[in-house]
């Protein structure tokens, strides 16, 4: 092991890691929320009484959640070429469908979670069908699958380095070209995935420290 | 089928051939070090306890590309050996998958009752016996879903090895792209195939699953 080590090169270029750790997160991010709304209504769907609703919901799924990630992100930057979309909208659109799938799943054990007792109650006090939903419903699936979330987020946010082969400046982008420059490989690469896990270690934990998401102490049995 | 693909059938399958091949020995190779990792944490081995606490919290935070990148060109330049593309996928899937089959194997172990523990230690049975002979081969049944899950997913992210270079699946569908210029024919095809196989690969899960089944 005659390996030197140099870390000047990487603090050189700090300004492109930044720049990249900022676009990862904004990547993340924007396709995070995306994936959380089109999930929960997936899920909402899946979850429901309509046959139809959840065979559609299902193939979904199973269509969006078993075809790899980086083949998403190929087919919308090429498929969609003749739009010229900016590579980033294409890395939010292969994300969000993707990442999707696994939250309207998570979603959908989270509505089956809640007793139906708790939904015949809410009818019975006489509240509006959308009313039981999010008052009754959605709270306490929220709880029931917090922790699932707090890792899917953290899955997304790992997924997003695939983002680099559609060209998109995001970190593990700029580390490949930081790397051609200077040829610091392993300083390079390890930096970033120390970046990585303090960011998905920040994420996971922030998310489960937020009010509301600890899981309420159980008070009495349904009935 | 689309000409396009018929014409590179050959091309496709070697890559098909690949693809399967690199996410066999990934399978094979991160159950073993996973579960080697599982029991050391769950029998809290000194040391080696730690270690693969920590090697599992740390390779569950880095992205695959990133490991897959570090396989390549960090570990050979920092020990200065050569790897072939392939080599270096296959060590990286193992070294990242079986951190997340640790995890799954791990909760298996914990969900089983301390009770049946101590009924096997009752019956005189040495700790080792009620470890290998109850307590293992409860919990590896009930991580069959997880796991296979986990198998799933690996297979999916051999599809990353076309990044540096592998000519597996997508690798070899990107190539005939590169000449033939028919990105949604060739990349649906490619996700159908993944749709197929994968679907294939969670079907054996719960087959497996409903066989091991202890029947009352």
């Amino acid at each position: 092991m005659d390996y030197t080590f140099d870390w000047s090169p990487i603090w050189n270029n700090r300004d492109l890691i930044a720049e990249g750790l900022l676009i990862t997160i904004a990547l993340s991010l924007v396709a995070l929320v995306f994936a959380l709304v089109v999930g929960v209504l997936v899920g909402t769907v899946s979850a429901s009484k309509s046959r139809i609703g959840r065979l559609v919901a299902g193939v979904f799924v199973e269509c969006m959640r078993n075809v790899p990630l980086l083949i998403h992100m190929y087919f919308w930057y090429m498929a969609l070429a003749f739009l010229r979309l900016p590579a980033f909208s294409c890395a939010v659109l292969g994300l969000t469908l993707y990442s999707s799938a696994y939250v309207a799943e998570v979603v959908r054990a989270g509505i089956g979670g809640v007793s139906r007792g708790q939904t015949q109650a809410a009818q019975a006090t006489g509240l509006s069908p959308l009313k039981v939903r999010f008052l009754i419903v959605y709270p306490q699936a929220l709880r029931n699958i917090a922790p699932s979330l707090a890792s899917l987020s953290s899955q997304l946010i790992k997924d997003s380095s695939l983002a680099s082969v559609i060209a998109v400046g995001e970190l593990t982008y700029q580390a490949g070209a930081i790397e051609g420059q200077t040829f610091r490989t392993f300083e390079v690469y390890i930096t970033i995935a120390l970046l990585y896990l303090a960011l998905v270690l920040c994420v996971s934990r922030g998310i489960l420290a937020l009010p509301g998401m600890r899981h309420a102490p159980r008070v009495a049995a349904d009935a | 089928m689309p000409d396009v693909i018929l014409k590179n059938l050959p091309f496709l399958m070697s890559g098909l051939g690949n693809t399967l091949l690199l996410a066999f020995i990934g399978i094979v190779g991160g159950t073993a070090t996973g579960l080697i990792l599982a029991i050391l944490r769950h029998l809290r081995v000194p040391v080696l306890g730690r270690v693969a606490l920590l090697y599992t919290e740390i390779v569950r935070g880095i992205p695959l590309l990133v490991m897959l990148f570090i396989c390549y060109f960090a570990l050979p330049a920092l020990f200065g050996y050569r790897s072939g593309a392939f080599q270096a996928s296959a060590l990286g899937f193992v070294l990242f998958i079986a951190a997340y089959l640790a995890e799954e194997f791990r909760s298996g172990l914990r969900s089983i009752r301390t009770g049946l523990e101590q009924a096997g230690l009752a019956t005189g049975l040495r700790p080792a016996q009620v470890f290998r002979l109850i307590i293992l081969p409860q919990a590896l049944r009930r991580s069959v879903p997880p796991v296979f899950s986990q198998y799933v997913r690996l297979l999916k992210f051999t599809s990353v090895a076309s990044v540096i270079g592998v000519s597996e699946l997508t690798g070899s569908a990107l190539l005939v792209n590169a000449r033939e210029f028919e990105p949604v024919i060739i990349l649906t095809m490619t996700a159908l195939t993944y749709l197929v196989i994968c679907s294939i690969l969670s079907f054996i899960g719960r087959v497996l699953y409903a066989q091991l089944q202890i029947r009352t």
